[in-house]
């Protein structure tokens, strides 16, 4: 099963530049506390512009893909999926309010486009894939195939 | 903060003492207001408090949507923090004219400058 693939390996990978250790420490702390440093990471507006976050859940029916993307307009986001990878784009024009009387206006949000990608497994009815927009966060859910839900066989005992 | 936490009866009491964060958040200046642009993404309107008292600014938003019992989170990203955000107020602000507007995560705070830091003209008389 695929998931989501936001960093390579945790550990050393050959044939990259070697990593400080500090690289490397930081590395092992994201996969340690993941919370910790998607706190870090921030979201929306932090040190990796263009990045939101992104939750994954299942239950027995579906996969669920919570991203905080605040601020846009539903119209402005896509949501597309293609060989078993969902991707998640939002794109904002500037959005500048005329106003004439304060042309120094600083609070027009600049034209934003973020993105995000996500491997998911391949088990899904592609058809029934739905999305909601609701308070700053999407919502996309994929159910699963009938076959990989499990199931219940009786057995009757002799 | 301590103070202020005693005296924010939700943070104490609601399902129980729930870890908060600051929300990101600029601050914007134009001729006749401030603006504060904080984002809380997955805050509905009836979770959002904003509380203006003395010359602290309190906004408190709490996360509406809790994953169901049966799912299993996967990935996480996203803290499970409700947001808190606490600004000083100066001089400069009319306390009494801050207008909120809440619209898909992104609250919109306008404060209003005091009518006292306005420049006026003064008439010469005689």
């Amino acid at each position: 099963m695929k998931l989501i693939r936001y960093q390579t390996s945790p550990l050393f990978t050959p044939g990259a530049s070697y990593p400080t250790l500090r690289d490397e420490m930081d590395r092992l702390f994201d996969v340690a506390f993941p919370t910790l440093s998607s706190l870090q990471r921030g979201g929306l507006f932090g040190d990796l512009e263009g990045e939101f976050p992104v939750d994954l859940y299942q239950d027995k029916d579906a996969f669920t893909v919570r991203a905080e993307l605040p601020g846009f307009r539903k119209e402005d986001i896509s949501v597309e999926m293609a060989d078993g990878i969902l991707t998640v784009t939002a794109h904002q024009k500037t959005d500048t309010k005329p106003d004439k009387k304060n042309k120094e206006t600083a609070t027009t949000i600049q034209e934003r486009r973020v993105s995000r990608a996500i491997a998911l497994p391949e088990n899904l009815v592609l058809d029934k894939i739905q999305a909601t927009y609701e308070n700053g966060v999407l919502t996309v859910t994929l159910p699963k195939r009938e076959e990989v839900k499990p199931k219940q066989i009786a057995v009757e005992v002799k | 903060m301590n103070l202020l936490a005693k005296k924010d009866p939700r943070v104490s009491t609601q399902n129980g003492p729930r870890r908060t964060i600051v929300p990101r958040y600029t601050v914007d200046e134009t001729a006749d207001s401030f603006v504060i642009t904080a984002f809380v993404p997955g805050v509905d309107r009836s979770a959002l408090e904003t509380l203006v008292e003395g010359d602290t600014l309190t906004i408190f938003a709490h996360r509406t949507w809790t994953p169901p019992a049966d799912w299993t989170a996967v990935y996480r990203e996203t803290p499970a923090a409700d947001y808190r955000l606490v600004l000083e107020l100066d001089h400069r602000v009319n306390r009494d004219a801050v207008r909120a507007e809440l619209n898909q995560g992104v609250l919109t705070l306008t404060l209003p400058k005091a009518e006292a830091i306005k420049p006026r003209r003064i008439e010469i008389k005689g």
